[in-house]
């Protein structure tokens, strides 16, 4: 696993300091101040085209300031980092403000690693004649509340997105030991002769090579995030403490997992980031919660998270992860008599009101009596939330497997990174849509 | 642009323009183009019994494209002033790779057309009365059978410069509104119904209309399930009917003749689709969602006709991509944030429905028919092997009358006979943001397909 990366806050730590003591006086209309959040952002992209490679650069840097009030919550953003711009902004709800007076530190310019351009044109020539795009992408924020500052330090990820006819992407941190081998199925051809299962069927499915993360994101992750348990909208909001799947299933949500793309230090509200239990023993125990859902559910925050400095935190997933069990996949394979091995997800969605998903297999296999026999044609599964839940089978995989296919997660039309590791699953039915 | 609450931005844009004339002018660069935009965005969540939401960004930041020796590069920084523009200027001469050709447009072909001056922006309060209207309408229209889940109405300003090395500069500003929408049916797990709402005359909006908008949908599920199967006419509502066209959207946008996926799909008469269906990209349109008096490179917004009654005519092409497809230039590069390279783009895709039946005429035409309300899976077309793949709920109708809900229905088969099976086009467009590009879309009634229950 990479060493944590630390990078500097994108503002003098000096400058921070007084800035939290000097955000004690701030007061704006019978509103509190919640907190300061600025972020530098680097985007380097290499864009292959018929055989061209294009090289775009984008920096971009800015700030937000929250406040709340019993009867609205606010935030302001605006680009720019300089002193002015950040009085400018506090003072667009506050009655007086004075930044301290002192001089900041220029901080380093952030830049794309050293081989970065060679790595990425080597990646569009492996994935052949269509378009493709490969993404480098870095942060560094620091939160500013009252009295005190946290530094927000994120892995830099790579995308690679491959175009054409049968468009797929992949998402990891920078410097995964496993990158390679995830480009090499990045670049697979597509099976011939795939099998389509009719709609309507009803099958036990397998998930493996770590795709039973996408389907937990979904199940669990999403449901357990704090804003649909306040509303109740979630079809888990009543089963806190409840059974809800095989008590051999344990669930944990890790930002400290760094080697996946959705780790961190801090979350987007300053709040150090900690293992969160979601669920332990098939018992679901744990939510996901910014201060705002931890206030009102009265539990511990840690997962409020913004897709840019212009968007405010919501209480998103980090790094699903799904304790491995002690059985040999190809064990529980073999005891399928007719059903379906998923080896890649393409997308999955869940619908919180309706409690029911779908998933977008795009590739794996159909078995029968306990051997793959042909290759699966790309198509969707749903079924209900709680069902699937309730039908996971008790032998779980003993091949814990990071997902690399899915992680850019989108939450109303906001994308965040996310990351996964999961072992072989099977749940019981799923119905082809 | 210049509302009281809007920040003023012309000036500042064109100081930052000149600003990053100047690095230029000192680079040794050999032709160049400069963008800078300044946006304000003000977004108001209203949802019943909670706090009101309020995010206000103000974001800014400019973007420069160099070309010398047969090297291109492309950098954006965020800012107007300070060093965004030595940024931009210096992060793009460290981008520049070679490149065969020029891709930026000759000054001969740029140009504008005349657009109408920005609107001004509603009212500070407008956004709460709208949500607070439209939660009481939408209960008192479906008889509290529905609830408004939470409203999002976002408003926006926005100012850009483009100008060129050549001394060629186009400004444009303008203002723009929609509306988010969510319904749930009471006390059931029905699924939430998402309408999302151009408002292009703020001050012309009518609650009660959007009401009935938002809610038409999610009435007609209050039905028994029913399921049926076999060849049947299909309405498609225009959500459907915008998924349906984002999917197909890649046929219209220039492609070499080697990876031309469009010839096999056309019929014996050289036709894609039905001559009921004409489709145009218009960015002259100034009442669609997005506006502005030149593409994302300068040359003068227009109507692309795409498919002239089913016959393809035209595809849309970035300058580098219309020169290396063999394209006329016709503007179609999109450049929607500072922050984009100028691509091959969708601007507003829409469907001409001069010739179109009002919706209601168009539900009471079919024979028990298939009424397809919402996409539940991303419409799939592979025009490489003439197939698309809709899974959708939908009701069945017997002429206007609902005689039940299919909650999952999936239809399959040829994408040209499906095309080709479009009988007629509503009067009922609607626009849709896609992932394609914003879509205008009205109801289709396509003739005997198969649907599969």
């Amino acid at each position: 696993m990479p060493e944590v990366l630390r990078p500097h806050p994108p503002l003098d730590p000096r400058w921070l300091q007084l800035l939290s003591e000097r955000c004690a006086d701030l007061r704006g209309g019978g509103a509190r101040f919640e907190d300061l959040y600025i972020e530098q952002r680097l985007e380097s992209r290499a864009v292959a085209t018929n055989g061209e490679l294009q090289v775009e650069e984008c920096r971009t840097d800015g700030a937000a300031a929250r406040w709340r009030s019993p009867s609205r919550v606010v935030l302001h953003a605006r680009t720019g980092l300089s002193t002015a711009g950040l009085g400018e902004l506090l003072g667009r709800h506050a009655d007086r403000v004075a930044l301290p007076p002192v001089r900041t530190l220029q901080t380093v310019e952030m830049d794309p690693p050293r081989g970065w351009l060679d790595w990425a044109r080597e990646v569009t020539s492996r994935l052949g004649p269509a378009p493709s795009t490969v993404r480098f992408l870095s942060r560094r924020a620091a939160v500013v509340r009252v009295g005190e500052w946290a530094p927000v330090a994120s892995p830099p990820i790579v995308r690679v997105e491959r175009g054409g006819e049968r468009p797929a992407a992949l998402l990891a941190v920078w410097g995964q030991p496993r990158l390679g081998a995830w480009l090499q199925e990045l670049a697979e051809p597509e099976p011939t002769k795939a099998w389509e299962p009719t709609p309507g069927m009803q099958l036990p499915v397998l998930f493996t090579c770590g795709t039973a993360g996408a389907l937990m994101h979904e199940l669990v992750g999403h449901l357990a995030e704090s804003d649909l348990f306040v509303t109740g909208a979630s079809p888990l909001a009543g089963l806190l403490g409840a059974t809800v799947s095989t008590v051999g299933l344990e669930i944990v949500d890790d930002p400290t997992r760094i080697d996946l793309a959705g780790g961190f230090d801090y979350d987007d509200e300053g709040v150090g980031a900690a293992p969160i239990h979601l669920v332990r023993a098939g018992r679901l125990e744990g939510l996901l919660c910014d201060r705002e859902g931890a206030e009102q559910l009265g539990t511990t925050p840690g997962r409020g998270r913004r897709a840019a400095w212009n968007r405010p935190p919501v209480a998103r997933l980090s790094n699903l992860v799904i304790a491995a069990g002690k059985v040999p996949p190809e064990e529980i394979e073999a005891d399928l008599e007719h059903g379906l091995v998923v080896t890649r997800v393409g997308g999955a969605t869940v619908d919180p009101v309706s409690a029911r998903t779908v998933l977008r297999v795009e590739c794996g296999w159909e078995v029968r009596n306990g051997r793959r026999r042909r290759p699966l044609a790309p198509c969707e599964l749903t079924g209900s939330v709680v069902e699937i839940l309730a039908k996971i089978d008790s032998r779980i995989g003993a091949d814990p497997t990071p997902d690399w296919r899915l992680g850019w997660c989108i939450k109303d039309g906001a994308p965040l990174p996310t990351g996964s590791e999961a072992p072989s699953l099977l749940v019981q039915r799923l119905e082809v849509l | 642009m210049s509302t009281p609450e809007v920040p003023e931005y012309a000036e500042r844009l064109h100081r930052a323009a000149t600003a990053t004339r100047e690095h230029l002018e000192r680079s040794p660069v050999d032709r160049w183009e400069i963008f800078a935009k300044a946006s304000y965005t003000r977004e108001v969540e209203v949802t019943p019994a909670r706090p009101l939401r309020v995010i206000d960004v103000e974001e800014t930041g400019v973007a420069v494209r160099t070309l010398r020796e047969g090297r291109m590069g492309f950098a954006a920084a965020s800012g107007l002033e300070g060093d965004a523009s030595r940024r931009a200027v210096e992060s793009a001469l460290a981008t520049e790779v070679s490149f065969a050709g020029d891709p930026l447009p000759p000054q001969r072909l740029l140009g504008t057309t005349e657009v109408r001056s920005a609107r001004i922006l509603p009212p500070r309060g407008w956004a709460t009365h709208v949500g607070e209207e439209l939660a009481r309408a939408v209960a008192s229209l479906s008889d509290n059978h529905l609830r408004l889940r939470r409203t999002i109405l976002q408003e926006g300003a926005f100012g850009w410069i483009l100008a060129t090395g050549d001394g060629w500069v186009a400004r444009h500003e303008d203002t723009s509104t929609t509306l988010l929408a969510e319904v749930e049916l009471v006390g059931e797990r029905a699924g939430i119904w998402r309408d999302w709402l151009h408002i292009p005359e703020p001050e012309s909006f009518d609650p009660e209309a959007a009401a009935a908008r938002i809610s038409d949908r999610a009435l007609l599920t209050r039905s028994r399930v029913a399921t049926d199967s076999g060849l049947r006419d299909l309405i498609l509502h225009p959500e459907v009917s915008a998924q349906l066209l984002a999917a197909m959207a890649p046929l219209f946008l220039a492609t070499p003749d080697t990876e031309d996926l469009l010839p096999p799909l056309l019929d014996n008469e050289g036709r894609l689709a039905a001559p009921s269906l004409t489709l145009v990209d218009d960015r002259s349109n100034s009442d669609a969602p997005i506006t502005g008096p030149c593409d994302g490179e300068g040359l003068p917004a227009r109507r692309t006709l795409l498919l002239d009654e089913g016959v393809p005519r035209h595809r849309l092409a970035s300058f580098r991509d219309a020169e290396r497809c063999g394209e006329v230039p016709r503007g179609g590069a999109l450049r929607l944030s500072y922050r984009d390279y100028p691509a091959t783009g969708i601007a507003n895709l829409q469907v001409l429905t001069h010739g179109g039946v009002p919706a209601a005429e168009l539900l009471g035409t079919a024979d028990r028919a298939l009424y397809l309300l919402r996409p539940l899976a991303p419409v799939s077309c592979r025009p490489e092997t003439d197939s698309y793949r809709i899974v959708a709920s939908g009701v069945w109708l017997d002429g206007r009358r609902v005689c039940g809900w299919h909650p999952v229905v999936e239809l399959r088969g040829s994408l040209g006979r499906l095309l080709r099976r479009i009988e007629a086009v509503g009067t009922d467009l609607r626009w849709f943001q896609t992932e394609r590009g914003c879509i205008g879309a009205p109801s289709l009634l396509i003739r005997r397909q198969s649907v599969v229950g």
